[in-house]
């Protein structure tokens, strides 16, 4: 065997090895690299009082802004399957609204509610200039509050022409 | 709401960093390419 | 020489070969670099014009959105830069190619700041939409072991005496990173982050509507180019500079034998 082709056979041995102990190592730990659990995972486990980060989907028609000495807000965190109501103190981030994905750290109270600490808002993968999102709206084909767009297929179809 | 710092940090840095790589460079280059015409004269690049 | 080995070798072998003699390599390079440099700065141009003053705003967003023009060509080119890292390292274990082993010399600080580059944007970016500037989540993490391990790479190759050595350990380290590639790209598929999953992918309509999108390719086509540019100018500069101290070493041993 040539040295070029043994150092190239070392290589990819070593490769191979490494991949699946990464591979095996993240499945192991698939667990905790999970940045926030969702309202149905919190359903299914009593409140334990440990600090942790829920996400999910603003829930339509929940929202309600408490003004006065603290700013904050009510609504209720939802996936779709479960449910859970938070309250909040502090200014909310400039994306907050409802239908929108947020994640929420905070301390699940012994009644079940989620006491939060931080909200942040969580962008998805879709970007429309105004037009796009009236022009949805008008059509009835999204309203904004009650989720995620539709497939980007119906707005965003190669064959029309740029800025339609 | 408009957000103009952040956006005009970002472009600094994106346009700075490149900037700064491609006049230091050049910089280099015209060093490396001086010392080798004075040390090795039959090498012309 | 052997000769089976001058023959035997498919095509590829005989291109690096070609490739790894320096002076082809700095004629080579010498009359590509001008028009790297110019398409580059040509493109961003375009791109970053179009984007700031002509691409409508996010509906959600606002402006907040043109920090995507500069934040998503550097995040693709921290790992392209890696992974022509990786390709620099696989030709310098396997085929000992002595221009790989400048290349990825150079590579290393570029790559580093780019990615600096992209944390740093996407932090601001941040900010402004999620309310943070910063989250522990899969895709930021993975980035940032990404920027660590080039500042490990750029740390290992000099750090010592003999600058094969350090190549060598520099090749086996940028290949083990190689692992994290994956996990940058899928994290946001396998686990929950705050960060959101792609917008385009190579099936399906991007989900980003095509007047935000345009400046985009314009910006993330010249930054490469760029990236490119300085890459390649680096190589040259290293391919002189070791010209200059084997010249140097050549001249004070021969001073020293008379």
């Amino acid at each position: 065997m040539k040295r070029k082709t043994k150092r190239l056979l070392i290589l990819l041995a070593c490769g191979a090895g490494l991949a699946s102990a990464a591979g095996l190592t993240l499945s192991a730990f698939s667990d905790n690299l999970v940045f926030f659990v969702s309202p149905s995972d919190l359903a299914k486990n009593t409140p334990n009082g440990r600090q942790m980060r829920l996400g999910g989907m603003v829930e339509q028609g929940t929202v309600e802004r408490t003004s006065g000495g603290h700013a904050g807000a009510r609504f209720k965190v939802t996936d779709g399957k479960a449910d859970v109501l938070v309250t909040y103190k502090g200014l909310l981030p400039d994306l907050f609204r409802e239908g929108q994905g947020v994640v929420v750290l905070g301390v699940e109270q012994p009644d079940g509610v989620f006491k939060a600490s931080e909200v942040l808002a969580k962008h998805d993968e879709n970007y429309m200039p105004k037009e796009v999102v009236d022009a949805l709206k008008k059509s009835g084909e999204w309203n904004p509050s009650s989720g995620s767009p539709p497939p980007n297929a119906v707005w965003n179809a190669p064959a029309k022409p740029a800025g339609s | 709401m408009t957000h103009l710092p952040y956006i005009a940090a970002s472009y600094v840095l994106a346009l700075g960093v490149p900037l700064f790589f491609a006049i230091s460079t050049t910089f280099r280059l015209r060093v490396a390419k001086r010392r080798l015409a004075v040390i090795d004269p039959r090498g012309k690049r | 020489m052997d000769t089976r080995q001058t023959i035997a070798p498919p095509r590829p072998v005989k291109l690096f070969h070609r490739f790894a003699n320096p002076g082809q390599f700095l004629r080579l390079s010498g009359k590509v670099l001008p028009w790297l440099y110019s398409a580059g700065v040509l493109l961003t141009a375009i791109g970053v014009i179009w984007g700031l003053f002509f691409a409508p705003n996010d509906w959600q967003q606002g402006d907040t959105v043109k920090i995507m023009y500069v934040h998503v060509p550097f995040a693709w080119l921290a790992s392209a830069g890696y992974v022509s890292l990786a390709i620099c390292s696989v030709l310098s274990l396997v085929w000992r190619h002595p221009l790989a082993d400048l290349a990825a010399a150079e590579l290393g600080p570029v790559g580093a700041a780019f990615t600096a580059v992209c944390l740093a944007t996407g932090s601001l970016w941040g900010k402004p939409t999620w309310g943070a500037w910063w989250v522990w989540d899969a895709r930021l993490t993975s980035v940032f072991v990404l920027f660590l391990l080039y500042l490990g790479h750029i740390a290992l190759v000099r750090a010592f005496d003999d600058p094969t050595r350090g190549y060598r350990a520099g090749a086996i380290l940028a290949l083990v990173g190689v692992i994290n590639l994956p996990i940058i790209k899928f994290s946001v598929n396998w686990w929950n982050t705050l960060h959101q999953p792609a917008s385009i992918g190579l099936t399906g309509a991007p989900t980003i509507a095509a007047s935000l999108l345009w400046p985009l390719l314009f910006t993330t086509l010249g930054f490469t180019l760029l990236f490119a540019a300085i890459t390649v100018a680096r190589t040259r500069a290293g391919v002189m500079e070791r010209r200059i101290r084997m010249l140097l070493m050549a001249k004070t041993s021969e001073s020293g034998q008379s």
